[in-house]
């Protein structure tokens, strides 16, 4: 059987990791504070890479759970950055146009950076009244909200930066 | 000069800070508290003109070029102003603007691509600070301002994450600090206990995606601070704090204070009634069975 590397080399390259470096010791999944929720443990994808399973891994519902506590890179005895390969395993799967494994967390990044090229701040009524419609999670969390609301825990109105081209400039100068 | 007083001989601290979005919105009485303490610190806070959102988890997630930008951009202005010692106080945002620095050090490319949209490069004049690194250097400012002593208050010390990783990874080591935030708190009279789960996870932003799943982490860790013994848990970023009140459906919740709050009640410090009204997991029957309010 021929494994394929160009994946392996691709995430390294672009997580700045050296992947090979792991022996699967596990302390990182076993650190993981959600991986009881991922279909395949970070070490798993970590192997997976090894292996050059790229559809399997880009698609994974694990890449996109990672929220980046680094609790896994703290235990890691080789210092493999984790977090730093599954933020490059999302960039990969977004430009390649996959299935995206969990699109509700996806909805929210996407979003939330909406907000910040709008207006280099978050507005968090907007941004949680446009994060329900893209998911169509409409009344997931309504009470709560609205006990925000009444506690004054969330601003009426947006703040931004003085010049919002600004934005617009810094998403250009990452785009090319 | 403004930052002198005229009443005498001390010379007022001028303190620059990044503010970060949920010091503005969803944790404003954390920012408020703060503000609170640091003039009790005899300390002048100012803003960082102009500042944009760090990226937090998002940008880093999907695009960690935009991320690097998104943060680099404050610590040119923060150079630009002439600010030496930038003040952080989100640990999130903290790590976001610590990597970027790296980054811009580092990799000249980036440092030429920032320069391509905000007009110039980041010569690295900036020192990243963190807020419990001036808060530690206090405790006995605090014990004098005490004028209602917490007692009875038991509380967990919450860290939360990317407070408590190796310094290689973050930029920050909180081992020398810890020591002296336990006793910032028992100088309030305070009550703080050992526990296990000072440093697991919140959940983050997964308790707006997954909401079952980060019930059942705050769950565990509200668990462990009751096994513990403790009625409060003592919180240090604005994200842990909603976390931890917001989630969690199996077992009794506990009021999260942030660190400044506690200081403002201890002090009496203006403004402090309100704060106590502004939590998802209301405080006020603890404190007033314990005669605190």
């Amino acid at each position: 059987m021929k494994v394929d590397h160009s994946f392996f080399e691709e995430v390294s390259a672009r997580s700045g990791q050296d992947l090979s470096r792991c022996f699967h010791c596990m302390c990182c999944s076993g650190g993981c504070p959600v991986a009881h929720g991922m279909d395949y443990l970070p070490n798993q994808i970590l192997r997976m890479i090894q292996l050059g399973m790229r559809q399997e891994v880009l698609e994974s519902r694990a890449i996109w759970l990672c929220i980046g506590c680094y609790a896994c890179v703290t235990e890691c005895p080789n210092r493999v950055h984790i977090p730093y390969m599954m933020d490059a395993l999302r960039e990969i799967a977004l430009h390649e146009q996959v299935r995206i494994g969990e699109p509700d967390i996806w909805a929210f990044h996407r979003e939330f950076l909406k907000q910040v090229g709008k207006r280099g701040r978050i507005y968090e009524l907007e941004f949680m009244a446009r994060y329900k419609l893209a998911t169509g999670n409409l009344f997931q969390d309504a009470v709560m909200g609205m006990k925000m609301f009444r506690l004054g825990r969330l601003e009426l109105l947006p703040s931004s930066v003085k010049h919002k081209e600004i934005m617009k400039k810094i998403r250009e100068a990452c785009d090319e | 000069m403004s930052n002198v007083r005229n009443t005498g001989e001390k010379r007022l601290r001028r303190v620059h800070y990044y503010p970060g979005c949920s010091l503005m919105s969803s944790a404003r009485d954390f920012g408020t508290s703060l503000f609170q303490m640091f003039r009790l610190m005899g300390t002048w806070v100012e803003p960082l003109e102009d500042w944009n959102c760090c990226g937090a988890s998002p940008a880093h997630s999907v695009n960690p070029d935009y991320a690097t930008l998104l943060a680099g951009r404050n610590i040119l202005l923060a150079e630009r102003q002439g600010i030496d010692d930038l003040y952080v106080v989100c640990p999130s945002c903290f790590v976001r603007l610590r990597t970027a620095e790296k980054i811009l050090a580092t990799d000249a490319s980036m440092n030429a691509k920032l320069a391509k949209a905000c007009g110039r490069e980041y010569e690295g004049g900036v020192r990243l600070k963190f807020t419990p690194e001036i808060l530690s250097d206090a405790p006995s400012v605090f014990e004098k301002a005490v004028v209602n002593p917490l007692a009875g208050l038991r509380g967990v010390l919450y860290f939360g994450c990317l407070l408590t990783r190796p310094e290689w990874i973050t930029g920050f080591d909180i081992r020398p600090y810890e020591k002296k935030l336990k006793k910032l708190v028992n100088v309030l009279d305070v009550e703080t206990l050992d526990w296990s789960h000072s440093k697991q996870c919140c959940g983050s932003h997964l308790a707006v995606t997954k909401p079952d799943m980060v019930d059942g982490m705050v769950d565990r860790i509200r668990d462990h601070a009751r096994r513990a013994g403790a009625n409060c848990i003592i919180a240090f970023c604005p994200l842990c704090q909603v976390n931890l009140e917001l989630r969690g459906k199996e077992v009794e919740p506990l009021p999260v204070f942030y660190i400044s709050e506690l200081i403002g009640l201890a002090a009496k410090l203006p403004g402090h009634e309100g704060w106590v009204k502004k939590h998802l997991v209301d405080p006020r029957p603890l404190l007033n069975s314990l005669g605190l309010v």
